[in-house]
């Protein structure tokens, strides 16, 4: 008889213990399930919201083609000769020379290091 | 008492189960997949993925045709009961007469289109006029934001983005997407959850060899020539002549391909690769290079054309000027008519044919737009008795603008017979490169003996005293041949006394070729010589090539920076 008093005492304090840890299991999933919920209305929100830029996106893009093509700024600059196409009279082409220059006197090691 | 009670008790617990697991039963056994679908109709929304076809860009990444989001306007007939106010609205904001409008909606079913489209600002309208049984759905529409630059390279789209002509047809496989289903949570009050996907399937994006600068200025002269000659119609390439690269290809009269409803066939053809002519003079390059090649003629080899007509079949065919005796190559610079007769009688019919045919004419090129014809080359077995008159001067064939510029790539490349091509890679959306087309095979058909010969015979047609003069750009050497043919009259089957082709193709600059470039005018007026009508465009369409390529000229020489490295 001694020996079950202990026991007798943990199944009293365990079923309301279960109970409890059911109510709180239950509400807390009910809860999280509305928070993921809530969370997935955010987030189409926000995609929609995406779409709409890329709508915007894809509009401004269109206008920014038309508006740099050669033929609108050509047709921007018209009668200014030679500003889009240069008169090829003036424009002078630069060769690399391939041979290295004689070194400069200098102390510092870096240009000592050059080949 | 009690029992009694605890017996009523238990039985209307167990009553109550009972109901309850037969309830159960019902809703998950016996119905369940009724109520299932049920279900899933009301929590699933299924959407069409919107498909988007590829970008079009130029060889320089420049976009030259892409999508727009757009609305289009529909109706459900049956639950559809527009006033006499709500038309006229509608009218107003559609800008549509009535009429159109109401033939657009039947007497039954529960789906029509009525405008398809609309701008952004047209579907914000319709919205705010709020009427039952109009709805409004995302649709994409091809922009070519280049109007009418291109067109016949671009092609166009159908209004369900179908590809219908150009790059667009040719290379639908790529460009188009299928959009497939979309399956979305979604409340009792219709609101949709997050989908976590991508929601656009997007095509594969082309690259173009063409250039939007060099394809603008090659269009710009040739409107200009359009209007200085009052001609019919014009083409004009310009290639690359070492890859087959297609930089530009542009035909006259055009058409803008946002709006291709409104253009005639005539707009639509690609008279580049889809007309064939009588090329005249331009053909030479047969009899040219096949005799050089042959060894039957050296450049310095005489000729005798001082009786200024030669008789073939009973067909006299006269030169435009008297010569005394000239060279080979004096009979190409001066474009002598009789010479050239009297060298493809020394090659022979059968090796006229035979080099015809290896520098391309009477078959396709094979450049990659839909429509191409191969153009007409009689066998020499089917040849008249007048045909070693005709064929050496480029009558009797029939070729295209692009066949002809082929040839002479072979001069300018070294022997070598290239295939043209518009599109150089199909890239992923995300710039993943997919398909490669550079780097195409091309056959050597000439030795680089004889296409250097003839190239230095084509030099000296735009020096002084040839009949291209007028081609020669400042300060680069230019390789070219003028072409003035007669067109047919469809009427009495004859050449026509009025109607010419007038051409000039060649390549610069000439010793290191970065440009081959034909250019094709139809019955011109006031002139019709290849040297006076084509020549100068040919010069103009250089001259600003090649200073947006940034090549240098030749008469300066260049400036040597002596750049000392750090």
């Amino acid at each position: 008889m001694m020996r079950e008093k202990p026991f007798a005492i943990l199944s009293f304090a365990i079923k309301p213990l279960l109970i409890c840890l059911i109510v709180i299991g239950v509400f807390s999933l009910v809860y999280l399930r509305s928070g993921f919920l809530r969370l997935e209305y955010g987030l189409s929100e926000i995609e929609q919201k995406k779409m709409h830029y890329l709508k915007e996106r894809k509009m401004l893009l269109a206008e920014k083609t038309s508006l740099l093509s050669f033929a609108k700024v050509e047709g921007d600059f018209n009668g200014k000769e030679g500003f889009i196409l240069p008169d090829r009279l003036k424009v002078v082409h630069l060769s690399r020379q391939k041979t290295y220059a004689s070194y400069k006197a200098s102390l510092e090691k870096k240009q000592l290091a050059e080949p | 008492m009690n029992k009694k009670r605890e017996i009523i008790l238990h039985t209307a617990i167990i009553f109550s189960f009972v109901m309850v697991v037969l309830r159960l039963a019902d809703l998950m056994i016996i119905n369940h997949k009724r109520l299932a679908e049920r279900a899933k109709q009301q929590h699933v929304k299924v959407e069409n993925v919107p498909a988007r076809r590829g970008i079009i860009f130029d060889r320089l990444g420049r976009e030259i045709a892409l999508n727009l989001e757009r609305e289009s306007l529909y109706g459900d007939p049956e639950s559809l009961n527009l006033t006499n106010e709500d038309i006229k609205k509608l009218a107003l904001v559609v800008e549509k007469e009535p009429r159109v409008i109401l033939s657009k909606i039947p007497e039954g079913g529960r789906f029509a289109w009525i405008e398809r489209k609309l701008g952004p600002e047209a579907a914000e309208k319709i919205r705010a006029l709020d009427i039952k049984g109009l709805g409004l759905l995302p649709e994409a529409k091809r922009y070519y934001p280049n109007g009418d630059l291109a067109s016949h390279i671009l092609g166009f789209v159908g209004i369900d983005n179908q590809a219908l002509e150009g790059t667009e047809l040719q290379y639908d496989k790529y460009l188009k997407t299928a959009g497939g289903k979309i399956f979305l949570g979604r409340d009792a009050s219709g609101r949709t959850l997050s989908s976590g996907v991508n929601t656009e399937a997007k095509g594969n994006n082309v690259v173009l060899t063409i250039d939007e600068v060099l394809q603008h200025i090659t269009e710009k002269e040739l409107d200009r020539a359009m209007v200085k000659w009052r001609a019919a119609a014009a083409s004009a390439i310009v290639m690359d002549p070492f890859t087959g690269e297609i930089l530009a290809l542009a035909n006259r009269p055009s058409y803008d391909p946002n709006r291709p409803g409104s253009a005639s066939n005539s707009e639509r053809r690609n008279r580049a690769i889809t007309d064939c002519y009588e090329p005249g003079s331009t053909f030479k390059i047969v009899i040219g290079a096949g005799s050089l090649e042959e060894k039957i003629v050296r450049p310095n080899s005489l000729f005798d054309v001082s009786r200024g007509g030669i008789e073939a079949g009973g067909k006299t065919i006269r030169d435009v000027h008297k010569y005394g005796v000239l060279s080979f190559q004096e009979v190409i610079q001066k474009s002598s008519n009789v010479g050239s007769i009297m060298v493809g009688m020394k090659l022979g019919k059968e090796r006229i044919y035979q080099y015809a045919k290896l520098l391309g004419f009477g078959e396709k090129t094979g450049i990659d737009l839909p429509g191409e014809v191969s153009g007409w080359m009689v066998p020499p077995e089917k040849w008249s008795g007048t045909s070693i008159g005709a064929i050496p001067i480029g009558q009797e064939v029939a070729v295209t603008p692009l066949q002809v510029l082929r040839a002479y790539a072979a001069i300018a490349n070294g022997g070598f017979l290239v295939r043209p091509h518009v599109v150089s890679e199909v890239i992923s959306p995300d710039g993943q490169a997919l398909v490669s087309f550079r780097n195409r095979e091309k056959k050597r058909v000439l030795s680089a003996r004889t296409a250097e010969l003839f190239k230095d015979i084509l030099k000296s047609v735009v020096e002084e005293g040839g009949t291209g003069e007028s081609a020669s750009v400042n300060g680069n050497e230019v390789a070219g041949k003028t072409g003035t043919a007669q067109m047919t009259n469809p009427l009495t089957k004859r050449y026509s006394k009025e109607k010419y082709v007038s051409s000039f193709v060649g390549f610069v600059p000439a010793e290191d070729p970065k440009l081959a470039i034909i250019v094709v005018v139809y019955e011109p007026k006031g002139q019709i010589y290849g040297g006076v009508v084509a020549a100068p465009v040919f010069r103009d369409i250089a001259d600003k090539a090649l200073s947006y390529l940034d090549v240098p000229r030749e008469d300066i020489p260049q400036r040597n920076a002596l750049l000392v490295m750090q």
